[in-house]
């Protein structure tokens, strides 16, 4: 264990060196919301109180402001892509070599960015949840504290996880950068990033909120906003819960088995 | 003679282009359907804002699909020809590689951005013609050659803008290093640009919508050529003028900036 916690350590250090940068893209990353707002007071215009995909105009503007807190859990950029590459370019040796497996390493090394990216994005996000404050419905009830924080924590696992099965796909395919796009674009529609899943007409809506992507984001939110009741945010956790388990189970498999095909290219 | 340098180095550029999309079938066939998944997607979403509304501040449904096109097509001809190469500049700042396109004999601005023509991008612009061409039949909109050429001359500018507002938005890496890539800028400046104009002006009195059209000019990006095609009404000869001297001054600026820039360039880890 003492090797992982020198990983998460060395990339908490080496997230400090890019702070400039941090700050930029803490930044830039509001922007979509301002145009979010934006939109959807023009689409709402002329009735405030009436209702779009079940929520109010204060409540879609809550439900994108929380998709920034679900999504800064769950949101694991170029983990897909780089263990990709890895795979291609035949950097996975060095981990085939060393008592380290590459998972877990991966592992510590996003619970290393999260952190520092929780404590420095505190600031930001404070400011503008404090400045779009009457959208907000106030903090959750005492009894939903326990299922709002973990279905997080959960969809950071989820998000982890989906992405390590999708780049594990390079052990097959050697050129993955198009589908990972595919990927992408599922992903940011399919997990509720772009409009809330409840807008869907039913059948399409019954489809998509079975799939693993709609506990990454959607049903998160719906449990951070007090959308659900407490027996519903708990069973939102459990469903987490099985989704990680199949997932690292695939993983797991998918690993040995790509590991078989693996020819360390570039050597 | 300087010109005609260009245009062969430029059309050396597109053969090499053209050679590589050759050598990777599949990615070109998997990039046109992961656009046309995108596409598909935002439909969706259009489908379902007019579900619930007539209007969004003055677009109807096929105007805004008009909009959609548009942002389509100026899109498409950016990644076609920069995106991939901007994305690759503030990499080549921050590992150094800079330096084997300063010392060759040619315009450094005009290697870095025309170097990778991404062809599988260019079948995008089709898609995005398609829905332009359907939303003005829709419409009922006359398709002549002096609306389509306005129309043609209002993209290209939209294009020049946003090249060189990245362009610029690159060079920055040789002061600030660098993770956040420029396809997160882009992602950001297009999810912003994307949009009815009209839609910002209720905020902050009208603040923000007066920078982006008028300072940082994405606004007038597709919705200028849009407003010009089928909202005929809500067309301002004059922004034309303005849109045409905003690319110019932009362009310019990028080129100075480039060139500034370089003064503070390290060359780190060559």
């Amino acid at each position: 264990m003492r090797k992982y916690w020198c990983v998460f350590k060395i990339a908490l250090a080496d997230r400090f060196v890019y702070r400039a940068d941090f700050f930029i893209a803490t930044f830039l990353r509001f922007t979509p919301i301002i145009t979010t707002i934006a939109l959807w007071s023009a689409v709402y215009a002329g009735g405030a109180d009436r209702r779009i995909g079940n929520l109010t105009y204060g409540e879609m503007v809550s439900y994108y402001l929380v998709v920034m807190i679900a999504r800064a859990f769950g949101s694991m950029p170029g983990l897909a892509s780089g263990l990709a590459k890895d795979i291609r370019e035949g950097e996975l040796r060095r981990f085939i070599i060393q008592p380290v497996n590459y998972v877990i390493y991966h592992l510590h090394l996003r619970m290393a960015h999260k952190s520092v990216y929780f404590v420095m994005a505190t600031v930001p996000y404070a400011l503008v949840f404090w400045w779009c404050r009457a959208y907000l419905p106030g903090w959750p009830a005492a009894d939903q504290w326990a299922p709002v924080l973990l279905t997080l924590v959960l969809s950071f696992f989820l998000g982890f996880l989906i992405n390590i099965a999708v780049g594990l796909l390079s052990f097959w395919f050697l050129e993955v950068t198009s589908f990972l796009f595919i990927f992408m674009v599922s992903q940011y529609f399919l997990s509720g990033h772009q409009f809330p899943l409840t807008m869907l007409p039913d059948g399409l809506r019954e489809a998509v909120t079975c799939l693993p992507f709609a506990y990454e984001t959607f049903y998160p939110v719906m449990v951070v906003l007090g959308k659900c009741s407490t027996a519903e945010a708990w069973r939102i956790v459990g469903v987490q819960a099985l989704w990680i388990a199949v997932l690292a189970a695939v993983v797991s498999f998918g690993w040995k088995r790509g590991l078989r095909r693996y020819a360390a290219f570039g050597g | 003679m300087i010109v005609s340098r260009y245009l062969r180095i430029g059309a050396r550029f597109a053969r090499n282009g053209l050679v590589r999309e050759l050598s990777f079938r599949t990615n070109f066939v998997v990039t046109v359907l992961s656009e046309v998944m995108w596409l598909g997607m935002m439909l969706i979403f259009v489908e379902i804002i007019f579900a619930n509304t007539k209007n969004v501040r003055g677009w109807d449904n096929h105007q805004y699909l008009f909009l959609l096109g548009t942002h389509f097509v100026i899109s498409s001809i950016f990644e076609t020809f920069f995106f991939g190469n901007l994305q690759r500049l503030s990499e080549l700042i921050r590992t150094g590689g800079l330096d084997f396109v300063l010392l060759k004999p040619a315009s450094p601005q005009f290697l870095l951005s025309f170097e990778r023509v991404d062809y599988s991008s260019c079948a995008n612009a089709l898609l995005g013609v398609s829905l332009c061409v359907y939303a003005a039949q829709k419409l009922g909109v006359h398709i002549g050659a002096l609306n389509v050429a306005l129309f043609v001359l209002l993209v290209l500018s939209g294009v020049a803008t946003l090249y060189a507002l990245m362009f610029i938005f690159s060079t920055s890496s040789v002061w600030f290093i660098r993770q956040t890539s420029a396809a997160h800028f882009w992602f950001y400046l297009t999810s912003c640009a994307k949009y009815p104009a009209e839609i910002y002006q209720p905020l902050a009195r009208g603040v923000l919508w007066f920078a982006l059209t008028f300072v940082i000019p994405v606004l007038i990006v597709a919705n200028l050529p849009a407003n010009a095609m089928v909202r005929q009404g809500q067309f301002h000869p004059w922004l034309v003028g303005y849109a045409l001297f905003a690319a110019a001054v932009l362009v310019i600026l990028s080129s100075v900036i480039f060139r500034w820039a370089l003064r503070w360039y390290r060359s780190a880890s060559s």
